[in-house]
């Protein structure tokens, strides 16, 4: 496991793909903090009846979707980017195989999104500084605590569901248009279906179910610990596709 | 060693490989030749677990491809140099198969001199040409310092400097005693490089027989032609 574990990181970092969703992220970042200084900006310079319409200026709500798909077509590239005859002659245990780019694509989009959400919320924070809400969102760094750590889990899952994506359907393209449906395209279709399925339906979408395992919406659809179970059944469906494919198909 | 015992591959209705048994013994090339279609490549395959049997089974020394620990010590093989990611650099290509079965990282750099590629090492695989591929591929078989090799069609597209380096690469390591076994459709090549032929036709073994048996009343492809006529798809 050790040497397959090796062999995948050695794989992701020797070409140039990752670093250019890296790359897409860090500019996102920068787009963020300018929109948050923009926004703090027309904040102060408003009247007090206007300061109380004001949004959330807190960058990291619209770096997180960004962030979750990047890491689910890097998981996409370390399933398909490689061809298969090399990566199961080196290590034809597929069982094996599957995990060391599991483990690898857990760990990798866990520490990007950990790092992503903290430049992200620290300088939202910065900018932010000590306005008062509704610009400014928390009253303390311990009140972002719970988004952040959603926001995290919900790039993990995204991460290990472009992998599974990737390694069932083997090819790269099809698998980030998939992505791109399951993260943008349904969410945006689901609140036009007729009530109550447009909540029922959008309450399971990944955009929702974040603000559902932070507990920071009026009455959600699903409960925390339900919503961290969906994100859990996203990963189960299809890393549990990708699975099969790779243990029963030939190379 | 390579044992090939009733191995048959079936897809649908069509059977691609057909109850075939031969042996690969060490100190030897041994050609693998058939028509187009015949299950050459198919059989390779089978034989380093990439696609599964429908019957019977292929092992290396006594185990199955996908059992042996760190098969790359045990098994080289170049089924097909363009299976490679073209955007990695050559040495990066290399280190990485060696991490996957934990051999000493500086084998690749020895072995990219060795075949010739120590200038390029850096080089991205999109910028090498097919014969610097092939060596590449060539490289990434002798990583693991194996007994046993697996060629298929592996002078494709090279020039005649190439076809003679691979030629006495080949020669070399079975001299060495390693079990070589290579797949061409050059008769005038596997004449020159081969000790032993294995030939199949639609999936069935035609022949296996030394290279010495099958020439000595003509030529390789005169006995190739008699014995594979009326056999091809």
């Amino acid at each position: 496991m050790k040497n397959a574990l090796a062999a995948e990181w050695l794989k992701l970092r020797t070409v140039r793909a990752p670093y250019g969703l890296i790359a897409a992220i860090g500019v996102m970042i920068a787009f963020g903090a300018t929109i948050s200084w923009l926004m703090v900006r027309d904040y102060d310079t408003s009247s007090a009846a206007e300061q109380m319409k004001f949004g959330s200026a807190d960058a990291s709500v619209v770096i997180t979707p960004v962030v979750q798909f990047c890491v689910a077509a890097l998981g996409a590239l370390v399933a398909t980017s490689d061809p298969r005859l090399g990566a199961l002659t080196a290590v034809p245990d597929r069982k094996r195989l599957l995990a060391a780019k599991s483990a690898l694509v857990a760990t990798t989009a866990v520490v990007i999104g950990a790092v992503a959400l903290t430049l992200s919320i620290g300088t939202s924070w910065l900018i932010m500084g000590d306005r008062p809400p509704p610009v400014a969102p928390w009253d303390s760094l311990g009140d972002v605590l719970p988004w952040a750590g959603a926001a995290v889990l919900s790039i993990l899952v995204t991460g290990l569901t472009g992998l599974g994506l990737g390694l069932a359907l083997r090819s790269t393209a099809v698998t980030i248009v998939v992505v791109g449906v399951l993260l943008w395209g349904l969410p945006a279709v689901t609140p036009m279906l007729p009530s109550p399925w447009n909540m029922d339906a959008s309450g399971v979408m990944v955009p929702y179910l974040v603000w559902e395992v932070a507990g920071v919406v009026n009455d959600p659809p699903l409960g925390p610990l339900a919503a961290v179970a969906c994100l859990f059944i996203y990963v189960v469906v299809t890393l549990g596709a990708g699975t099969v494919t790779l243990l029963r198909r030939d190379a | 060693m390579i044992e090939v015992r009733n191995l048959t591959k079936r897809y649908g209705d069509t059977t691609a490989v057909d109850g075939l048994s031969f042996t690969v013994q060490p100190g030897l090339v041994t050609g693998f030749l058939g028509p187009n279609g015949a299950g050459k490549s198919t059989t390779m395959r089978m034989v380093l677990g990439l696609d599964r049997p429908t019957g019977g089974e292929a092992l290396v020394n006594g185990k199955r491809y996908q059992d042996l620990d760190h098969p790359l010590r045990h098994v080289g093989s170049l089924l097909d140099p363009a299976a490679v990611h073209h955007g990695r650099r050559a040495l990066d290509h290399l280190r990485w198969i060696a991490a996957s079965n934990g051999i000493d990282r500086k084998r690749a750099t020895e072995l990219l001199e060795q075949v010739g590629l120590g200038g390029v090492r850096h080089k991205r695989i999109k910028a090498l040409s097919l014969g610097m591929k092939q060596r590449l591929g060539v490289a990434a078989a002798l990583l693991g310092d194996p007994e046993v090799l697996m060629f298929d069609e592996p002078v494709n597209g090279l020039d005649p400097e190439g076809v003679r380096w691979i030629r006495d690469l080949m020669r070399g390591l079975a001299k060495e005693g390693r079990t070589v076994f290579v797949s061409s459709h050059l008769m005038s090549e596997m004449a020159l490089t081969a000790d032993h032929v294995v030939i199949v036709a639609r999936g069935q073994l035609v022949k296996e027989t030394p290279m010495e048996a099958l020439t000595q009343n003509g030529s390789l492809e005169d006995a190739y032609l008699e014995l594979t006529s009326g056999r091809g798809l």
